[in-house]
């Protein structure tokens, strides 16, 4: 079922969108740390009669290797299928329709002031990581003086930005963000009729499985 | 009309008085400037004229501020923020960070109040060309330099529409173009009858545009007289502010025996 949704639904709408090389490898960047320990623990430590080879005193399975496989799948499309979501939809525009839907406003603005600190903090980073490696920090060379010389931005990183949130709340209040009661906001997602149908039949989608799924009639992981 | 009559303040947490006994009163289309050493209190003079302090930074108020006759304790920030506008000195720390363009930015504060959208519009396009710069309208405020971002910062205020406004240093990170196209839109600005009040340190600013100049020392009112008389206080050094170029050009010239011909330092 997993590979189903990825190649019926995932792949496709990536290839439509033209990010399909970009999605398998953010999402093979993103499923990856967690497939290798699930891949070595499941191997390895999974009790089969089937045995493939031996390393010291721990058994690699075939039982294993099947149990590995189904999980880094369904790891694999989860990750595919956060990742389109994210390759194809402005977060602003997301938020922005889910004020619309109802969403408080203030729920709205900590959403999207969560996705936009990002930027602002590499920033802020990469400002102080100048700062510091114009008085003789060594940002650069192995991989030990890298992570050693990552050790002085975050404190002051950590701290500008506290600093700043009482001065940013003030900056909001004077703008009457505290305000209660509906905004009327300058615009909006088109929503066409072909995008309800999708999302009306992914929902449906939905149901059927989690149907499907109590009733016995899919299957669950081994 | 903003009328602060003996007002004392000090944070929460401090037995320390920032500001002592203070009596201001700014009339409509009025421009005071305010000037101090740091530390002296002129932000926290913004924040108590604005009626932040104590309703949102909390802290202890004697004495009251008015507007137009109508005292600001006890009013919910948001009613606050369309009687007084405040401008903060950093732009960056007032960029929502929740918008794509400049005209979102700027109309962010009338959208929060509610407003028709065809009043945000009307209003936020208003701000942009008071500024000039409506040719940024489409740009992304996180992609501005420190200049833009702070006109972007005081039309975000003005298109707010407040009975009056307050800046704390609004040109500190504007280049000299930037301070005189800020300094044009306050003077539009209190053409329409708002009452201003500007602390900054660039007294030239000050010096072409207020009518009347306050000074600072320790949260105490020193000096209060018309802006010519204030700057060119001998006072004023002793306080740490430095006298506009025009004073010291004229005292630079007296003190070598010269006479300046009337109007030529000005």
């Amino acid at each position: 079922m997993p590979l189903a949704v990825l190649l019926v639904g995932v792949l496709p709408s990536a290839l439509a969108a033209g990010i399909l090389p970009r999605l398998v490898r953010l999402a093979g960047a993103l499923s990856l740390p967690i497939g290798i320990s699930v891949a070595l623990v499941s191997i390895f430590t999974r009790a089969g009669e089937t045995v493939l080879f031996q390393i010291g005193p721990f058994d690699a399975t075939l039982e294993g290797v099947d149990f590995a496989a189904q999980i880094i799948v369904r790891l694999f499309v989860l990750a595919a299928a956060l990742t389109l979501f994210g390759l194809t939809t402005e977060p602003r525009a997301f938020v922005v329709d889910l004020e619309r839907r109802g969403l408080p406003p203030r729920l709205a603005f900590a959403a999207a002031a969560t996705l936009e600190a990002i930027p602002t903090m590499i920033e802020r980073a990469l400002a102080i990581q100048s700062a510091q490696r114009a008085r003789g920090l060594d940002t650069e060379g192995s991989l030990r003086a890298r992570v050693r010389g990552v050790m002085p931005l975050v404190g002051p990183v950590i701290l500008s930005s506290l600093t700043e949130v009482e001065e940013r709340s003030l900056a909001l209040e004077v703008r009457a963000f505290g305000r209660p009661g509906r905004r009327h906001l300058l615009w909006w997602l088109s929503d066409s009729p072909s995008q309800r149908l999708v999302r009306w039949a992914l929902l449906a989608g939905l149901v059927v499985l989690f149907a499907g799924r109590a009733a016995g009639a899919l299957p669950a992981l081994p | 009309m903003l009328e602060l009559v003996d007002v004392s303040y000090r944070y929460p947490g401090y037995a320390r008085l920032v500001l002592r006994d203070l009596n201001l009163r700014i009339d409509d289309g009025e421009i005071v400037g305010l000037v101090g050493a740091n530390e002296s209190g002129k932000s926290t003079l913004c924040l108590v004229a604005s009626g932040l302090a104590p309703a949102s930074v909390g802290g202890v108020l004697k004495g009251s501020v008015m507007v137009d006759g109508a005292p600001l304790a006890g009013r919910p920030t948001h009613e606050l923020a369309a009687l007084v506008g405040l401008v903060f000195q950093s732009p960056n720390t007032q960029r929502s960070g929740v918008t794509g363009t400049v005209f979102e930015e700027v109309a962010l504060g009338p959208v929060n109040l509610g407003l028709p959208v065809a009043e945000t519009l009307a209003r936020t396009r208003e701000a942009l060309a008071l500024l000039r710069i409506a040719d940024l309208a489409d740009r992304n405020p996180a992609e501005l330099s420190g200049g833009q971002a702070q006109l972007v910062a005081i039309a975000s205020i003005l298109a707010m529409r407040p009975r009056h406004l307050v800046l704390d240093e609004p040109t500190a990170q504007l280049d000299p173009e930037g301070t005189r196209l800020v300094g044009e839109a306050l003077r539009a600005l209190a053409g329409t009858g708002t009452a201003l009040l500007i602390a900054e340190h660039k007294t030239d600013l000050l010096d072409g545009l207020c009518q009347r100049v306050v000074a600072l020392e320790a949260g105490a009112m020193v000096l209060d007289g018309p802006a010519a008389e204030t700057l060119g206080s001998p006072k004023l050094e002793a306080l740490g502010v430095e006298p506009p170029s025009a004073v010291r050009l004229r005292r630079a010239a007296a003190e070598r025996g010269l006479t300046l011909p009337a109007g030529a330092a000005a």
